[in-house]
């Protein structure tokens, strides 16, 4: 339709300059690549360029449409009638487009780099750093009430109703339980009351909670084939306690947890304890926080007349059974080094296979069944 | 509309319930899935729509910042804070760590006290400045009738007043909160402009305190029948029914205090030396909207997300159901397989209810309760002398490149 005029119906126009609305009247011109917009007191006319033309959306304008133009910086066209709207928007080819500010997309990228390099500095070398200095300065009994109540947190996450729900009690297995944990204890010269127990979950795994709680998964001890190997990881477990490493390990995830929560921005609340709560439970210590426990459980065992040997027996049972599995089944079997953790264990060994056994046949039995007649399934 | 006379102006309220509705599903679906990332964006976008929906004279505010452009503050702040607010936060963890126990000493009772109010103490004057550099950054991206709102470059003054004002409200028990308030909002205020024209906040402080008299009355209803029941060492039964009263009446009197503190404020506003304003929202209406509106959106919400959660559980039970048995007791054997397969069934379901009770919640209480409340402000505010805004002009650009990054890291950002 070259050469036709078509005008529109008037529409107003702030020019940007002084808050003057004018009604103004729309032209394209003669080789249709320019808006003209003039109206009684607009002055100069305004020539806005097809391609230049953007349409602010999310407008609470019902019919109507907001229009600017990339070349004429604060001035804008407000349109009421839909037919006019709808006849801008068939013209103008780039309505979208974002003009972003030149170099954006390299302060973006710088300032991304800075924000990851900052993250990582706060969570990787200054929190942990920290934390170590800190969890020797907390009193044995702090340590003791926070382990309280992060196990009761635990519980909750783990799917128990009340405190204590979770955790399997039968007379023999009680005592079975007992007699393991004092042969254990006895050899290590430490200032926490060490409280072990069983819970009714079916995954292979096993943690210690600040103040000298060590909790066994029923799915641990039904995958032992003998309880030496039990009494291992639990040396193992009391090597962590006496460590403090699960009181590092609550420092660093609260320091890190504001980060995540400031990163995360605030529609997910409890992502903060969310996350304390599962670091607790996968418990990734740092590669020499378990080593540092497998040379204490070599010890204490080896002190207990107990062969090490069985530790490294049951890494690499589990290994065979699930593979080098990550993540749900702890640190246990997460660690990279599985099998160099049960040589050493096999080297460490000082009993030559005699030695008297933690528990009698009877027991044991007593032990897997702690949990009630949930029988588990053996190898 | 505007008045005939061309003298004075009401403020329209223009939104409507679907089309926000739309942008709020929109908006915080893109938000959830995104893992917060679109938050940025959909600010800007909510923010659009709510600036353009507020027209005094029939003429839309508009909201000009952009999402890429908080995006990129947001990486400045977390760049500058990220370092600080993780020792801040361990000082706090361990602090708090000290209270578990009980000191055995006034002295390190007094040390762990000292302790936790020196960390807080750190993040407060931040907090103050996000707070001043944010609202700069609102206002250098709204425009009405095209011309730019502006704040000027005063954040510091702002931090040391705030700092100040806030242990003169402590050390007086709160009875000096009014002047605090008044003292603040007239240095931010008298810090802003429209195009040339520049705001100025009037008025005497102490006038804000007939707002504040059912928060008196509210404190006495508990404090006295406490300190009467106290002294007499028993428990009295009209004593307990007067305390409760006041238990209802503190909350609806703060409600009073805030729309009452806002009449007296705005109503000593004046913008380039004459235009006024009046505005007089109604504590019982808002009470009204707030209310209804909350119940609404959180009944109709928690109702979906049910309905939704109970036929997945039916679909989920069907399909296994549709199973042979013997693969049914295979799962049961491997008891391990079996307890990981529920336990991430479950985990699953809490976070499908969740995610749809947040998306709906949070976009239904942007209709039924923020629209609601500024379409009632909105239609009891006027501006008068309007005559005055003939020889106000565009004022310059304010180029903030981090944006309200501050306070969104410190999520301390305005409502909206």
């Amino acid at each position: 339709m070259t050469g036709t005029e078509t005008t529109y119906a008037p529409a107003t126009f702030y020019d940007g300059r002084t808050p003057v609305s004018h009604v103004v009247s729309l032209a394209v011109s003669d080789d249709e690549h320019l808006l003209q917009i003039s109206g009684a007191g607009l002055e100069p006319e305004h020539y806005w360029p097809l391609d230049d033309i953007r349409e602010h959306r999310d407008q609470a304008l019902r019919d109507g449409a907001m229009f600017g133009c990339r070349t004429d910086g604060v001035a804008r066209l407000t349109i009421h009638k839909p037919e006019t709207a709808a006849a801008i928007r068939a013209m103008c080819p780039h309505l979208s487009q974002r003009d972003v500010a030149p170099r954006t997309y390299r302060k973006v990228a710088f300032w991304g780099l800075g924000a990851v390099a900052s993250v990582l500095l706060i969570v990787l070398v200054i929190i942990p750093a920290l934390a170590n200095r800190l969890a020797v300065l907390i009193p044995v009994e702090q340590e003791v009430a926070l382990g309280r109540s992060v196990m009761n947190q635990l519980e909750g996450l783990l799917g128990g109703e009340r405190r204590g729900d979770l955790t399997c009690s039968s007379p023999a297995g009680d005592a079975a339980l007992q007699k393991m944990v004092a042969r254990l204890a006895a050899q290590v010269d430490s200032p926490y009351d060490l409280q072990v127990r069983v819970l009714d979950n079916g995954m292979t795994n096993a943690f210690a909670v600040p103040g000298g709680q060590v909790v066994l998964f029923r799915g641990l001890i039904g995958d032992a084939t003998s309880p030496e190997m039990v009494a291992g990881v639990l040396a193992h477990e009391i090597g962590h306690v006496v460590n403090r490493d699960p009181t590092r390990l609550m420092l660093r995830a609260a320091g890190s947890a504001g980060i995540m929560g400031m990163l995360l921005g605030d529609f997910t609340g409890g992502t903060a304890i969310l996350l304390v709560s599962e670091q607790m439970v996968s418990a990734k210590y740092h590669q020499g926080a378990e080593e540092d426990a497998d040379s204490f459980a070599h010890a204490i065992l080896a002190d207990a007349g107990l062969p090490s040997a069985a530790l490294g027996e049951f890494f690499g049972q589990v290994r065979e059974k699930y593979g080098d599995v990550e993540g749900f089944l702890s640190h246990l079997v997460s660690h990279p080094d599985l099998a160099g953790r049960a040589q050493r264990a096999e080297a460490a060994d000082v009993t030559a296979g005699d030695y008297t056994p933690v528990l009698s046949d009877a027991e044991w039995q007593a032990l897997r069944g702690i949990c009630g007649d949930t029988e588990v399934e053996s190898n | 509309m505007s008045d005939a006379s061309g003298n004075s102006i009401a403020v329209d309220y223009r939104g409507s319930p679907t089309p926000l509705l739309k942008l709020g599903l929109a908006t915080t679906f893109l938000t959830v899935v995104t893992l917060g990332i679109y938050r940025f964006w959909a600010r800007a976008r909510v923010r659009r729509y709510f600036w353009s929906a507020l027209a005094p004279g029939g003429d839309g505010l508009e909201y000009t910042g952009t999402g890429l452009e908080k995006f990129l503050g947001f990486l400045i702040a977390v760049a500058f804070l990220a370092v600080y607010l993780g020792l801040v936060q361990l000082g706090l963890f361990f602090a708090g760590l000290s209270l578990l126990s009980e000191a055995e000493t006034q002295a390190k009772a007094l040390a762990q006290m000292a302790g936790q109010y020196i960390t807080l103490l750190a993040v407060l004057p931040l907090i103050f400045y996000a707070q001043y550099r944010g609202r700069r950054y609102i206002l250098s991206r709204t425009r009405w009738r095209g011309l730019r709102f502006g704040v000027d470059r005063a954040a510091f003054g702002y931090v040391w007043r705030g700092m100040a004002y806030t242990v003169l409200s402590i050390a007086t028990l709160g009875l000096l909160l009014p002047l605090q308030m008044f003292r603040l909002e007239k240095y931010k205020v008298d810090r802003t402009w429209f195009g040339t024209g520049r705001f100025e906040q009037g008025g005497r402080w102490w006038t804000l305190y007939p707002a504040a008299k059912h928060v008196v009355i509210g404190i006495l209803l508990i404090a006295l029948p406490g300190v009467m029941m106290g002294l007499r060492q028993e428990p009295v039964v009209w004593a307990i029914v007067v305390m409760a009263l006041g238990a209802v009446w503190l909350p609806v009197g703060i409600v009073y205090y805030i729309v009452h503190s806002f009449r007296v404020l705005t109503g000593h506003k004046t913008l380039n030396g004459v235009i006024r304003f009046t505005s007089l929202p109604r504590t019982g209406k808002v009470i009204g909207l707030y209310l209804l509106g909350s119940t609404a959106a959180s009944l109709i919400a928690s109702t979906v997300a049910t309905l939704l959660l109970a036929i997945a559980a039916g679909v989920i039970a069907a399909a296994f159901g549709g199973m042979s048995t013997p693969d049914l007791d295979a799962m049961i054997a491997g008891e391990l397989r079996m307890d990981y397969a529920t336990g991430m069934l479950a985990v699953a379901g809490i976070a499908l209810f969740y995610i749809v009770f947040i998306v709906l919640f949070s976009a239904l209480s942007m209709v039924m309760i923020r629209q609601p409340l500024l379409a009632h402000y909105a239609a009891e505010t006027t501006i008068l002398n309007t005559e005055g805004l003939k020889t106000i002009t565009q004022r310059a650009g304010d180029k903030m490149v981090e944006a309200e990054g501050f306070s969104d890291a410190l999520d301390v950002g305005a409502g909206i």
